[in-house]
């Protein structure tokens, strides 16, 4: 894509960009230090994922740690795949990609999360809330007996709302 | 069309014979590489959407499961993960900069780094199994003393089909990282050939890429 079939002479144009040397293949060598410094962030990053998961920041939670993760895929995805210097064509095909990916993902979950209110205005009532309270129940009890039996594993299950 | 130098003496022994010139051949090879990254991202996304809407309709039950997980397993394994990339973004420099030695040094570092991966998940998955924390109906979580929620069983059917399948996308990296070390090793490489390197580069990324969002969901979940 970035290599016109011009002739020698000719001047050649790549998003809107002069390219000088067309016809030699040079192509950009990221510095060791750029790997070195992408890396450093990376591993911040990782242990910042970590300080977010312990801060109990309780619903913001989510949004932040895919912040974090999203910030991190960009510099994996920027100078280790090194997009940043390639032919802009590859990063319109991730940009495509993404924006697919995300109208999957709204449509999905907002579905998810309106006609749960609709079933509930028409009085449908899921069988899982039903379920749901049963094992509420089954838990508590199961956990009073045993702590009545001295042992103390501490994980089950909160009660429904 | 080329110039008529380049189809006769002037081509170079990996220029295939249906391309015209060497720059046509690594667009060609890399605009495939790209394609071929972004369905990984759309087959990853399926996955991430299944773990979105569990965790829609069982916010505790998610919370609950995930605290099993082993955080400093999963951690350790992105460290290693993060390094493998870096090691690999380094061979891809020293495939361009002529820098055999280290070219080989770096593929062996990731290859490394990918099979330390993947004994870490071996003992991950076997404490698993171990405490009956399985998909479906291979759940037995509460015959192993675990008073988890009812349907943790979904929970590990989503953390064994995304884990695994990424676990399946490591064991193909270390395959091709491999072929491509055999092929540094017979000098195949340089700063005229290397988009072999660079693509391996680029599904390697992938790898790590797809971890990262990995290990807070499923690991990290508050």
């Amino acid at each position: 894509m970035a290599h016109s079939d011009s002739t020698q002479n000719s001047t050649v144009y790549l998003n809107g960009k002069l390219v000088e040397n067309p016809h030699e293949d040079t192509h950009h060598v990221s510095p060791v230090w750029e790997f070195s410094l992408v890396f450093g962030a990376l591993l911040f990053l990782t242990i910042l994922t970590y300080l977010v998961s312990y801060a109990g920041l309780g619903p913001a939670s989510l949004p932040v740690a895919m912040l974090i993760a999203f910030i991190k895929g960009s510099l994996v995805v920027g100078f280790f795949m090194h997009l940043k210097y390639e032919d802009r064509f590859y990063a319109f095909l991730l940009c495509v990609t993404i924006l697919f990916v995300s109208i999957f993902f709204t449509f999905v979950l907002f579905d998810m999360s309106t006609t749960a209110e609709l079933n509930e205005e028409a009085g449908i009532e899921y069988k899982r809330h039903v379920e749901d309270s049963a094992e509420a129940a089954e838990a508590a009890a199961a956990r009073q007996a045993a702590e009545a039996a001295g042992a103390a594993p501490a994980p089950a299950a909160a009660g429904h709302h | 069309m080329s110039t008529k130098a380049s189809e006769h003496e002037d081509r170079p022994w990996f220029l295939a014979h249906h391309f015209d010139t060497v720059g046509q051949q690594v667009s060609s090879a890399k605009l495939g590489m790209w394609l071929f990254a972004c369905t990984e991202v759309l087959m990853f996304s399926g996955l991430f959407l299944a773990y979105f809407i569990i965790r829609q309709l069982y916010p505790e039950m998610v919370l609950t499961a995930s605290e099993e997980l082993n955080k400093t397993a999963g951690g350790f394994n992105t460290i290693v993960l993060l390094t493998s990339s870096f090691t690999m973004a380094l061979g891809v420099r020293a495939a361009q900069t002529n820098n055999n030695k280290a070219l080989q040094r770096n593929l062996l570092i990731t290859i490394g780094c990918a099979i330390a991966f993947m004994i870490v998940k071996y003992f991950e998955y076997t404490a698993k199994i171990e405490h009956g924390l399985l998909p479906g109906e291979y759940y037995s979580a509460l015959e192993h003393g675990y008073m988890l929620p009812k349907y943790s069983r979904v929970f590990y059917g989503v953390y064994f089909t995304m884990t695994g399948l990424h676990g399946v996308h490591v064991l193909v990296g270390i395959g091709v990282l491999s072929w491509i070390y055999i092929r540094a090793r017979r000098r195949e490489f340089s700063s005229e050939n290397y988009v072999a390197v660079e693509n391996v580069g680029i599904y390697w990324h992938i790898v790590d890429l797809v971890w990262i969002f990995l290990f807070p969901l499923l690991y990290l979940v508050k």
